[in-house]
This record gives structure tokens, sequence and C-alpha cells, in this order.
């Protein structure tokens, strides 16, 4: 191999890497001091250690309600989306060709940006429903999070061995047998990364919730929009380090599980 | 019971669910938005053109996105290239870098530039106290925050798009291009960027149509007079409830991206028949 890279520019590299780890990372370190700060108002560098305000978070109705219901709803999205999505993706891996109309169609809340449809379905929930409620939100996290399981699904089943289930077949096992002792099989990672995107993405959206609350129908993302609005305080810095936490146990469990690198640069 | 059938069978749940909680939602945009007291109306969009209020509002949405893919773009591709070019233990790290802030929702993010912008924050003090700027010097409630919240938030979608085109480039090419002499930014230049454009096109794609529609972070960090277009449809819908009117905005909003995805979803398509 030729001479690589001259020394200059991989010092200029590393630097370059050094500062967008910075900025990218910056704003999640603040809200993590802001959290333990003894200051009452918000400041960062932190002054002092004291977890007063995860207290504080902890002992108030309004933030844990909202975690409850954000948690309900995470949990539900997570399953209909899972089921839906991998379906899909089972079904679109046995069409002739990738990329068609019907991928594309499925696919498409991704591109779309989800404040098009976010006034669109509060427009219609309204006109035929009334009040926005519980079941809204669940329909609309698991439109937005039925593309990620079938991206992931779809990403590994392509990789799959086909003759596995023709073998199968031969065999004379019945429709249901090869879906559950082949087809199923060869979908698990790629389901259980869609899965975890999916409870990610409801546990954090903040667009679709923010259209369809009403009072009795605050996510912790907008509860915590809400307080910024007001006034930022350290009880509020305490709620969000605890929603960054549960991202990097998330990131964790991915990351061991099925490894990163994969999803990322699918 | 035919496989085709069976394939059907997998696909119509998903299908019917998307057609009802997303296609549905989106035509009910539309009408409303050319629905008027007495039948059929266009007077919404030309309340939205009238004068110079909302032009400019959907003018400063447009530049805005445009500086922000800019920069996304620019800091984007050495990211990306050095990502893909890096051993796997630092490409991890550097995964996580740009994915764990990807996953942390847009909130959280806006939140920490709200201390790192605020008057007595990190940026302005450092500012001051090495007196480069005077005493009235105010980032937050500025372009120049949105600019920065909304390059952060954004940019782990520049970099997942151009990582996904240039981990596949093969290294050799940039090898013969060293051998026969080219410098290593001639390399880049002549050899790596035009091979990872279309990498960088679904990227600024992206990250244009998702800066153009988003309105958390604007109104955290711009604040109430720096307004843009989504931001303008969030107020219309929760605030002074003129529903109609936010359907036009919307629909304002749709034309424009779909102006820019339609012909990007047709070059793909001949791209890959």
């Amino acid at each position: 191999m030729v001479r690589a890279v001259p020394g200059w520019l991989r010092i200029a590299a590393f630097v370059f890497v050094l500062l967008a780890a910075i900025f990218m990372l910056a704003p999640l370190v603040v809200v993590m001091g802001v959290s333990v700060s003894e200051s009452q108002f918000v400041a960062f560098p932190p002054q002092g250690f004291t977890f007063r305000w995860y207290e504080n978070a902890l002992g108030s109705p309004a933030y844990l309600g909202a975690f409850w219901l954000s948690l309900n709803l995470a949990v539900l999205v997570t399953v209909s989306a899972s089921l839906l999505g991998g379906a899909a993706a089972i079904g679109l891996s046995r069409g002739r060709r990738s990329g068609g109309a019907v991928e594309t169609f499925f696919l498409s809340p991704l591109v779309l940006p989800s404040i098009i449809f976010a006034i669109g379905l509060l427009m219609l929930w309204s006109a035929v429903f009334g009040a926005t409620s519980f079941y809204a939100l669940w329909l609309a996290h698991t439109v937005v999070a039925i593309p990620y399981v079938i991206r992931t699904t779809l990403a590994v089943l392509a990789e799959r061995d086909p003759f596995l289930e023709e073998a199968a077949r031969t065999m004379g096992a019945t429709r249901l047998k090869r879906l559950w002792f082949v087809t199923l099989p060869q979908c698990r990672p790629g389901l259980l990364a869609g899965a975890f995107f999916a409870f990610n993405i409801s546990f954090d959206e903040a667009v679709l919730s923010l259209f369809l609350r009403n009072p009795n129908l605050t996510t912790l993302p907008v509860q915590i929009y809400g307080q910024l609005e007001f006034s930022p305080d350290p009880t509020v810095a305490a709620v969000s380090t605890l929603m960054i936490l549960i991202t990097v146990a998330l990131m964790l469990i991915l990351e061991r599980m099925l490894g990163l690198t994969r999803f990322a640069s699918g | 019971m035919t496989d085709r059938r069976e394939t059907w069978l997998f696909l119509l749940p998903g299908l019917a669910l998307l057609v009802v909680g997303f296609i549905f939602p989106i035509a009910r945009m539309l009408v409303l938005s050319v629905q008027g007291p007495d039948g059929h109306t266009v007077d919404q969009f030309a309340r939205f053109f009238q004068d110079t209020f909302y032009p400019s509002i959907l003018w400063r949405t447009v530049y805005l996105s445009a500086l922000i893919t800019a920069i996304c773009a620019a800091i984007g591709f050495p990211l990306a290239y050095i990502m893909a070019r890096s051993g796997p233990r630092v490409r991890l790290w550097l995964v996580i870098m740009v994915i764990l802030p990807l996953m942390t929702s847009v909130v959280v993010r806006t939140f920490g530039w709200m201390v790192l912008l605020s008057r007595s924050g990190l940026i302005a003090s450092t500012l001051r106290d090495f007196g480069l700027v005077g005493r009235s010097f105010q980032l937050m409630h500025t372009e120049t925050a949105i600019v920065l919240g909304m390059v952060q938030v954004l940019l782990p979608f520049m970099v997942l798009s151009l990582l996904g085109v240039i981990i596949r480039l093969d290294p050799r090419l940039e090898e013969a291009a060293r051998t026969m002499g080219c410098s290593f930014l001639q390399t880049m230049r002549r050899v790596v960027l035009p091979l990872a454009a279309p990498g960088l096109l679904a990227g600024s794609i992206l990250v244009f149509t998702l800066s153009a529609s988003s309105f958390v972070t604007p109104a955290l960090l711009g604040g109430p007079r720096i307004e843009v277009l989504a931001g303008s449809i969030y107020k219309n819908v929760t605030q002074t409830l003129d529903w109609n009117f936010a359907a036009a905005q919307a629909v304002i909003l749709f034309a424009g991206i779909a102006l820019l995805l339609i012909p990007y979803l047709r070059l793909g398509r001949r791209a890959h028949g």
C-alpha cells in the first residue's frame, strides 16, 4: 500500500473526531450535570452534588403519571409494531424483487415528516371519535415504528439461506410449521432489534404526542417540553437524565445481543 | 391456499393499518385545507400569501434548512469517511457517539442546548471571559441557536446515510488513485466524493425535510419571535385553533417536500432496476 495518510492529516482527523464527539455529546452531559447540581437554578458546570432533584421528580405525580403513560404506550407499540411489521417483512421478502412499490409504501412514514400526518390524524380523530385518547397515540406511534421493524427484519432476511424453507417444504412441513420452525427463527435478530427501536421511538416521540395531547394524555416528552417552555429547572433535568439512562440501557442491550454497527449502516 | 395468497395474508394487516392511520389522515388534511364555510375554497392559501408575514416564515424555514443541511454535509462527510476506514473497535465507539444522541429524545437534547446557550451558559460566559463579545451578547433566541441545535439533532441522519455508502467502497480504488500520483486530498475529491454522492444526496434530502418540518427545537431555541413554518402550524392547531389554516400550511410544507422527494425516488428506482 502507498503511504496512506499524511501525518498532519491524521492529527487533524483526530482533533476533528474529538470536536465532533464533544459537539454531539455535550448537550447530554450538560443535562446530567444540571440534574445533580445543588443550585436551584439551571446551572452548568454543576455546584456541589445532590440527588434532591431526583427525589423531587420521583415524588411528583405529574412526572410519575406521564412516565407510566409513556411506558404503557411504548410496550403496546412494541408489541403491535413487531407483529405487524414482522409479518409485513416476511411478506415483502417473499415478493419477487426488493424496492418494489409495496415496500416503498410500507417505508413511507419514515420519509414523510410526522408533523404532516400528526395534524391529519388529529383532524380525522376529532371528526370521527371526538377527543383524542390513548388509542390515537397507540395508532400514531405504531405507524411510525413499523418501518423500523420492517427494515431491520428485511435486512436479516436478505442474508438468510432461502433453501432452508424449500427443504422443509420438500420434507413435508406444513405452512405453519415452516413459519414457526424456519422463518421465525431466521427473523429473530432483526425482529428483536426492530422491537428495541420501536420501544425507543415511542418512548421518546414528541411531535405526534404534542399534537394528540390533552390534559389527561401527557407523555413524558410532552411533560418535559411543557416544563421547558415554562421554565427549565433541575427537576426536569433529573427526569431528562433518567430518559438518557434508559436510552443507554437499550443501546447496551442492543449491542450485547446483536451488535450495533450491523444495523447502523443498513 | 396458494403462496401468493399467503404472501398477501402477511402484508394485509400492516397495509390496512397504514391506510387507516397514515393515508386517511393525510387525505383529511388535504380536504380540510380547501374547505370553507360554503364549499371548496382556496382562501386559506390566499391568506398565507397575501402579506409578507407568512412568506417570510416560509423563506426563513427554507434558508435555515438549507444552511443546516450544508453544515451537516460538511461535518458528516469526513466523519463518515473516518468511521468507514477505522478499525472495528474505534468504529463501534464512533457509532455510539452518533447513535446515542439520535436515540435520545429531541426534547432532552434541546434542553441541553438551552443550558449551553443561555445568557449565563458555558458558551456565552467563555466568550465574555475572553473579551470576544460584549456584555449584551445573547445566543438564545437567535437563528444561530436554532442552527447549532438542529445540526446536532440531524447530523446522525447524514452520517448514517453516508456511512452505508462509503463502507461498501473498495479501498483498492483509493490505493489505485494514490499509486497513480493523486495526493490524499485529490483522491478524496476525485474518487471518494463522486462515489459517495448517492449517500450524500439521500442524507441531504433527509436532513432538509426533517429540518423544514421540525418545531420542537426551533420553538425552544429560537423563542416565540423567530417562527418557522412547522412552529406556525403547531401554534395554529393548539393555540388559535384555526385548523383549516393549519391544514393549508401543512399542505404547503407537504408540497415542498414532495417536490424534493419525488424526483429523488424516481431516480433511485431507475438506479435499482
